[in-house]
């Protein structure tokens, strides 16, 4: 049996907060514990949306799984590897959509930004882009400065440089923010059509209609820890939502 | 790795470009400031004899070397800190970390631009220095300044990859290249012989390998010395090197593990 597309376990993040008056007897650091026992594993072409309020540590969470941070404790396998003992074979698998327009380089052109990315990747730019500009209608674009696009193409950019190596994984912080309400459906669109490519997909989202067109499975961070939860038909998402934020309740798991 | 390195060097060479008229001006302020010097230097044409008596004599030529070299130790100190704070402050150094890349892989070929461009700029002083000003470069050893330039570079890159990794935990107030940097251009010689300092001064001048760096190239450049009586210079350097360059790079690795673990990656 194949091992799952991504498998955490017992994962917690602290960060500790740099204060030199921690050097003197008597003075302990003050940190915040961002997650707590995190535990979920996703099969090869499953999908997880995980909403929850700010601050409760969905950024961490995918912030983990990519690599870019170290856990304090617990594992993440990746297609059953370690990411700690293989990051760059974890890296390969991953695709990254951070959603943050800053990560790229204003003066170049779309095209140049990409192809940066892509030999980073030891890919041939020429080969890699063409694909992926076409699977996100971006061709029109690509010989642009980048400060001169809009935010939707920004956006698709963005999702371009996170599957220019044809990761199986895609993870994505917010993919949608920002946009409006047409950008926004069209971007789902895509998304749901890397879900019937087979690709595994781990999205964090605040918008929980969203959450619940993506995501086959739904899970709320809570304060660090992810709880699960299952929508019946016709159940009333928000209401969910709010009673296991506030209360937890039997949905819960 | 080829292609890695590659794609920073083109990377570095589509940003410069994108700012045309300061990629014009660069060459141009080099002229400016070689003018500046080429008068001064005839103001002080007799009372700076005495010192300058090793190096030839004039002072135009000695400060000419000194100019060109401190381009050049600028990349090796400024460099790397330079991306790495870049890199921060936009995201992009987390999304280069997101790739199969290697942070040794990404320092290294962060430099490579500049060090191509600081070598043009060398090029530039040389051709300015001997087209307009009339400095005598007929009699310079090309392999010992060759030689003498590359290990400059890899004196100065451990300085500057503990700046970067300075910066990566603290993020501000890097003492390498602001206190290090200063220092230099008072200390190392870039204006004056360093006999005019006071004596104990001097002994602190000869502790920056920027120093060594500086008068070896002037004993190749100026009058034209060969590998074996630079090899002192030559020999200073390498320890610099050998000494610094692990020890600056398992600090930035150290470094990158603290910023994973604090999440501090991008934040500036």
């Amino acid at each position: 049996m194949a091992a799952p597309a991504v498998a955490v376990s017992a994962l917690s993040k602290y960060f500790p907060q740099v204060d030199l008056r921690r050097l003197f007897p008597g003075h302990r650091s003050r940190g915040v514990w961002a997650l707590r026992g995190v535990e979920f594993a996703l099969e090869p072409g499953e999908s997880l949306c995980i909403v929850g309020p700010n601050g409760s540590g969905k950024t961490t969470l995918i912030k983990l799984v990519a690599t870019i941070i170290s856990p304090t404790r617990g594992r993440i396998l990746i297609h059953g590897r370690d990411t700690a003992g293989a990051p760059a074979a974890a890296r390969r698998a991953l695709g990254f959509v951070s959603c943050n327009e800053d990560s790229f380089y204003g003066r170049l052109t779309g095209r140049q930004n990409l192809a940066f990315f892509a030999r980073l990747h030891n890919l041939n730019p020429v080969r890699a882009i063409p694909p992926v500009a076409e699977v996100l209608n971006l061709a029109p674009y690509l010989d642009y400065r980048f400060y001169t696009y809009s935010t939707g193409i920004k956006r698709r950019l963005d999702i371009a440089r996170g599957i220019l190596h044809q990761p199986n994984i895609l993870i994505m912080d917010e993919p949608t923010a920002n946009l409006d309400p047409i950008a926004a459906a069209d971007l789902r669109q895509l998304l749901l059509g890397f879900q019937e490519q087979g690709k595994t997909l781990l999205t964090v989202t605040h918008r929980l209609e969203e959450a619940r067109q993506l995501g086959r499975t739904l899970a709320v961070m809570v304060q660090g820890r992810l709880r699960k939860i299952s929508p019946e038909e016709g159940e009333d998402l928000d209401d969910l939502y709010r009673r296991t934020v506030l209360e937890g309740d039997d949905h819960a798991s | 790795m080829l292609r890695k390195m590659a794609a920073f060097l083109i990377r570095d060479f589509q940003v410069e470009v994108s700012y045309p008229f300061a990629f014009v001006w660069q060459w141009g302020s080099i002229l400016f400031n070689l003018t500046t010097f080429y008068f001064l230097g005839r103001l002080l044409a007799g009372a700076a004899a005495p010192y300058l008596g090793p190096y030839g004599g004039g002072y135009f030529p000695f400060v000419f070397v000194g100019l060109a070299l401190a381009a050049f130790q600028d990349v090796g100190l400024s460099a790397v800190s330079q991306t790495i704070s870049y890199g921060m402050y936009t995201g992009t150094l987390e999304a280069m970390l997101l790739t199969p890349t290697s942070i040794s892989t990404i320092v290294f070929s962060s430099v490579l631009y500049q060090f191509f461009s600081a070598l043009l700029t060398i090029l530039v002083y040389v051709g300015f220095g001997a087209g307009f000003f009339g400095v005598a470069l007929g009699q310079a050893n090309l392999p010992a300044a060759a030689v003498l330039l590359l290990l400059a570079l890899t004196a100065h890159l451990p300085l500057g990859i503990l700046s970067a990794s300075f910066i990566l935990v603290f993020k501000r107030g890097d003492p390498f290249t602001v206190i290090l940097g200063k220092l230099t251009i008072l200390l190392a010689g870039v204006y004056f012989p360093l006999q005019v300092l006071p004596h104990w001064v001097q002994t602190i001048s000869w502790l920056l390998p920027f120093t060594h760096a500086l008068e070896g190239l002037r004993q190749a450049v100026l009058l034209g010395q060969g590998l074996r009586a630079v090899a002192p210079q030559i020999a200073i350097l390498l320890g610099f090197t050998v000494l610094l360059l692990p020890l600056s790079l398992a600090a930035f690795a150290w470094a990158v593990r603290q910023a994973k673990r604090l999440g501090t990656l991008s934040q500036f």
